[in-house]
């Protein structure tokens, strides 16, 4: 199998989707109405291409001035003035075009790719052209001749416009690629999304992809169960069992989680998720770091938090073996937690991970019929990663237990469920336990009592109620 | 009446030019890159050309040179008007009457240019 010699876009995200890159020498198209993002996204390629030793000509049918251009372009990272002129050129046709027509556009812009040995060309305004012609045929005329000739001297071609050309469109038939920037729209959110439409001669990751335009530029996150449809190593399988930081919960599980396994703890508010997660996390050392990704409760609330039931979360952070990584639940993309979540354990070669919780990283989900393929991707990475997971599940209904379930697709994908709930026994409301699910493994399926002790979680089969231990300092709700 | 010639690719700077030097009384020729602006040159004879630097075809540096090279035009006055490249131009600085950066002034534009040739007859 032949590999196609690829243009590096230097777009954070964008190679991983085109497979490595643009095809060289190939045509693209990059639709997207006024304001997506297309000018910046060309330049920031082509300011890439050109610091790494290419030569690049951008070509604009606009009447908009290069000096805005460049003003505007100023304010990103990518922006060295001191390419143009140089290695980069900007001209315009927009004289030409008014004047002489597209024909004439073609002939100077052949003229000047062999006269500025261009390997990379950006046509901005082609939606001008199209208006200019006659009829669509008139473009497709202009695209193919153009890119018939930049191909012959191996020179990758971005066609940019603001018209909506639909598949069916004469400029989609005639390039190797089109690259659509739209937005999706949700309640009161609108998400900037990427859709590769046509990619030639390539495994790309089709569909939509998420994107941001931050001060360093266009940043893609790629669809986390795109890039990772198949996991990125094979699994390797371990038997051991690690603690979960609370003995009597190793003593129901019969030894403690399954190396690389995952497990969701799914309850109320207050009923202890959290703690579970932080006595988990506990267990971390320097030598096998732990990673909590949390989303609601701060790492000073939650250092205080471990504090109460005798935990040195703040010691554990000093020392290396335990990294917080938190973030506000409000506007997120789903794939860039996703990605920054892997991210990181890569990064701190983290062996357990709490996240807190799940139903703050889908809620950024714009699309809620993606969340299972999602976390499925995230789950089956993490576990190559031999990553021990731990991940909380905020069930609505405090007492009954059958709406307390999250969506079954989601409980599904997870190794192991462990649910928490509210009971009430004549004046007092206590947190009940138990393991509902062990993945190929034994377990104790019995109801549970969790009590707050100052030495830590303690779990209470709850036919030895008289078993309760006296320094019990709280099984009230929030504690 | 004393014709000046504006050469530029970018329509919106050389219209903004010629309008502003149509309302001193000068008489305008231009043309969209260096190229046409030889053939202009040749035709309409002016007494002073402002160019662009980066334009297709032929850029404003080579267009000073082709015209220094002609015996009848060696000692015409050109004004370069230069957005990111000013210093390559200021290498080349004998070639040129006055080089302006861009984002430029029309007023010192103007006025340099009717130092140079006086005010339109």
């Amino acid at each position: 199998m032949e590999h196609l010699a690829r243009i590096e876009s230097g777009i954070p995200g964008l190679d991983r989707l085109l497979n490595g890159g643009l095809v060289a020498g190939s045509s693209y198209i990059v639709q997207g109405r006024p304001g997506s993002g297309k000018t910046i996204f060309a330049n920031q390629i082509a300011f890439h291409h050109a610091a790494r030793g290419g030569r690049v000509l951008v070509v604009t049918l606009l009447s908009e001035t290069h000096e805005r251009l460049f003003q505007f372009l100023s304010t990103l990272s990518f922006f060295e003035r001191e390419r143009i002129g140089k290695e980069m050129q900007f001209v315009s046709a927009f004289d030409t075009l008014q004047s002489e027509g597209l024909d004439e556009v073609v002939k100077l812009l052949r003229r000047e790719i062999s006269r500025q040995k261009a390997s990379f060309l950006v046509v901005d305004g082609v939606l001008n052209a199209r208006s200019r012609a006659e009829t669509p045929i008139d473009t497709k005329k202009f695209i193919a001749e153009l890119q018939g000739h930049a191909a012959f001297a191996g020179c990758t071609v971005l066609f940019l416009t603001s018209a909506k050309l639909d598949d069916s469109s004469p400029e989609h038939t005639m390039v190797d690629g089109v690259i659509e920037l739209g937005e999706d729209i949700a309640g009161a959110r609108s998400v900037r999304r990427l859709h590769l439409r046509k990619t030639r001669g390539s495994s790309a990751l089709s569909g939509l992809h998420e994107y941001e335009i931050t001060e360093n530029g266009v940043v893609i996150h790629p669809r986390l169960e795109a890039v990772l449809a198949h996991p990125s190593t094979a699994e390797t399988l371990v038997d051991e069992q690690l603690r979960t930081g609370t003995a009597d919960l190793d003593r129901v599980l019969y030894g403690g989680l399954y190396a690389s396994s995952n497990t969701m703890l799914v309850g109320p508010s207050g009923s202890g998720k959290t703690s579970i997660g932080l006595s988990f996390l506990s267990q971390s050392t320097v030598e096998e770091p732990g990673l909590h990704f949390g989303f609601f409760e701060t790492p000073g609330r939650l250092i205080r938090k471990a504090k109460a039931f005798g935990l040195d979360l703040q010691g554990q952070i000093e020392a290396g073996a335990i990294q917080m990584l938190w973030q506000p639940t409000t506007e997120r993309l789903l794939d860039a937690l996703g990605h920054r979540l892997l991210d990181a354990v890569r990064r701190g070669k983290a062996r357990r991970v709490v996240i807190d919780s799940l139903g703050a990283m889908a809620r950024a989900a714009i699309r809620r019929e993606r969340i299972a393929e999602f976390f499925t991707a995230l789950t089956n990475e993490l576990r190559v990663m031999e990553v021990t997971v731990v991940a909380s599940w905020e069930a609505d209904n405090m007492f009954d237990a059958g709406a307390q379930m999250p969506p079954l697709e989601l409980s599904s994908i997870f190794d192991n469920l462990i649910l928490l709930r509210f009971a009430e026994d004549q004046a007092a409301l206590r947190r009940i336990l138990s393991v509902v699910k062990v993945r190929d493994g034994q377990y104790d399926p019995s109801l549970q009592e969790l009590v707050f002790t100052a030495n830590g979680l303690r779990l209470i089969g709850t036919s030895r109620r008289a078993e309760m231990p006296p320094d019990a300092v709280s099984s009230r709700p929030g504690g | 009446m004393t014709t000046i010639l504006v050469i530029d690719d970018e329509f919106l700077v050389a219209d903004i030019l010629a309008f502003a030097l149509e309302d001193e009384g000068f008489m305008v020729v231009r043309a969209s890159h260096g190229r046409k602006g030889l053939d202009v040159l040749q035709r309409d004879r002016p007494a002073l050309v402002i160019t662009d630097f980066m334009m297709p075809v032929m850029n404003g540096l080579e267009f000073a040179m082709a015209v220094r090279a002609r015996p009848e035009s060696a000692s015409l006055p050109i004004i370069l008007i230069s957005g990111a490249h000013a210093d390559i131009a200021r290498e080349y600085g004998h070639l040129f009457t006055a080089v302006f950066d861009k984002p430029f002034s029309v007023e010192k534009i103007i006025d340099a240019v009717v130092q140079v040739v006086g005010r339109p007859s």
